[in-house]
């Protein structure tokens, strides 16, 4: 799988690890699996297992210690715009206006468009995010679920090749979670890019993904990778499958013996 | 409830220690003579009428607060993005900012006085010195803990160096460079009766001065009750442009 010259996100035992001598912790301890274009991804693990970490080496804000991540066939040294980040905390620009930080990438020398192309974009994903007279609203009076509706968008808006959305919905309500997740689905059925999900939901991963990597506990490596045979495209009707609800119990019985032993080896 | 809050009971708290100054001043329980209110207030007024009086002197201690601020603001702003962004230059001269701002300026008056004279630069130099300290260290601690997630996403949006600062790191440091601003504006009030020892002809911090000099005690009241309200002031028009400027802030209402 890895060195598949196909994929868009390729982990190749990637090391990582925080501290250093005696209190040196390994955290991501040869991680490999590949994301292909147009592919959904989602990573599961239970918490602490450094789920973000790899996000954070695949979006280039953290060199890994050993191995790499390659992007395209080339290896990831620094943040780019080809790569959308989502963050769990939103980080919309709080000073600028829904917009405003829509069309943010879009005014940046790095991919600069014409004011009218630079329309056209963020009305697309205005509407596409269900955002339409909010416009000009600034971000303090958005709900959290509207805030990380923006920051989807602002994400789409600079046409990234792969989506990198780390727990973007870990920090909303459950009805308001479900809602985004389909408002997700949708919006990665209409623009068929590939992405990479970090969560720990296993509804979550098996709702919106073709394929979902399981990580064990820290130091992580891939526990399994199990491809999602739900048919496609999904609807809230999904959940009620019975392939869904078999892969569901498989899952959440792994996440419970993976958090388990975690548990126990904390408390002995 | 809030309006009201706003509204009232500011007012209510001056009322409160007048109050309890006007019974300190009548029954005389501190065996010192301390003015009423009623007397202060009365020399404020007959001084504030008198034709060069108190006016000039408040417009010639608002000018000196004013130059103080702008010029040590001007300077700290440059400074304070520099130790902030690098952190080299931050482990350097952090402690040595820190010492000086620790200095109180009447300490360095006399050496003002030899090196820069008696005129108003060197009033204005202490000010300088006091404004600038004092708001360096609220800046590049404001710059400095601008959220890096805010960072990460102007990077992984295609910011290079230059659109990061100029557009993320300024923006997002507004609020702190109002925060300076005001604590550059507070420090430079109290710094003037410092400044003004230097050889200065008129402004609030001589008036008081000169009274003591004459045992006119409800004057020396006056003059520093002048200088709290014109204090309270400047900086209730700082909070004016602030809330207005950087009304995108979030704020936490209790």
């Amino acid at each position: 799988m890895t060195g598949d010259s196909s994929a868009r996100i390729a982990f190749d035992d990637v090391h990582v690890g925080f501290g250093r001598g005696g209190k040196r912790v390994e955290v991501i301890d040869g991680v490999s699996f590949d994301v292909r274009p147009g592919e959904f991804v989602s990573v599961l693990g239970p918490s602490g297992c450094g789920k973000s970490t790899l996000l954070n080496v695949a979006a280039g804000f953290l060199a890994p210690d050993a191995g790499e991540v390659r992007f395209d066939g080339e290896r990831v040294t620094r943040p780019d715009s080809r790569r959308g980040v989502v963050f769990q905390q939103y980080a919309i620009f709080p000073w600028l206006t829904v917009e405003k930080n829509i069309a943010f990438g879009l005014t940046l020398k790095r991919n600069r468009r014409s004011r009218a192309e630079t329309q056209e974009s963020v009305r697309r994903y205005i509407e596409l995010m269900g955002l339409e007279g909010f416009e000009k609203s600034p971000p303090k009076q958005l709900s959290g679920g509207m805030r990380q509706r923006v920051a989807l968008a602002r994400a789409y808006a600079t046409d990234p090749d792969v989506l990198l959305l780390d727990e973007p919905f870990a920090a909303l309500d459950a009805q308001t979670r479900e809602f985004m997740q389909e408002l997700l689905h949708e919006a990665s059925q209409a623009e068929r890019r590939a992405a990479m999900l970090i969560t720990h939901s296993v509804e979550e991963a098996i709702y919106l993904s073709h394929r979902i990597v399981v990580l064990g506990n820290r130091p992580t490596r891939v526990h399994e990778v199990v491809d999602v045979d739900v048919p496609w495209p999904r609807s809230p009707e999904s959940r009620l499958q019975p392939e869904f609800l078999e892969l569901r119990g498989h899952l959440e019985g792994v996440m419970r013996s993976l958090s388990g032993s975690a548990f126990r080896k904390a408390h002995p | 409830m809030t309006a009201l809050r706003r509204t009232v009971l500011p007012f209510a708290g001056f009322a409160v220690v007048i109050a309890a100054w006007w019974l300190t001043a009548t029954t005389g329980i501190t065996g010192k003579e301390v003015p009423t209110p009623g007397e202060v207030f009365a020399a404020a007024w007959e001084g504030l009428r008198e034709p060069e009086g108190l006016l000039v002197d408040i417009r010639l201690s608002v000018l000196r607060v004013l130059i103080g601020v702008a010029v040590g603001c001007a300077l700290s702003l440059p400074v304070g993005f520099a130790l902030a962004w690098f952190p080299t230059l931050r482990a350097m001269f952090d402690p040595i900012i820190n010492f000086c701002r620790a200095l109180p300026p009447i300490a360095l008056s006399p050496l003002v006085i030899i090196y820069v004279g008696i005129g108003e630069e060197a009033r204005l130099l202490v000010l300088v010195w006091a404004a600038f300290f004092a708001s360096v260290v609220v800046l590049y601690e404001g710059i400095a803990a601008v959220e890096d997630i805010y960072v990460r996403a102007g990077r992984a949006l295609g910011a290079s160096d230059l659109e990061l600062f100029r557009r993320v790191i300024v923006p997002a440091t507004v609020p702190q460079m109002f925060v300076a601003v005001r604590v550059a504006l507070g420090v430079s009030w109290a710094t003037l009766v410092a400044a003004e020892l230097i050889a200065a002809q008129r402004g609030l911090g001589w008036t008081i001065q000169r009274s003591a000099s004459f045992f006119r005690t409800e004057e020396v009241y006056a003059g520093i009750l002048l200088i709290g309200f014109c204090a309270l002031l400047m900086d209730m028009g700082v909070r004016l442009v602030q809330a207005r400027a950087v009304s995108w802030q979030e704020r936490v209402v209790r």
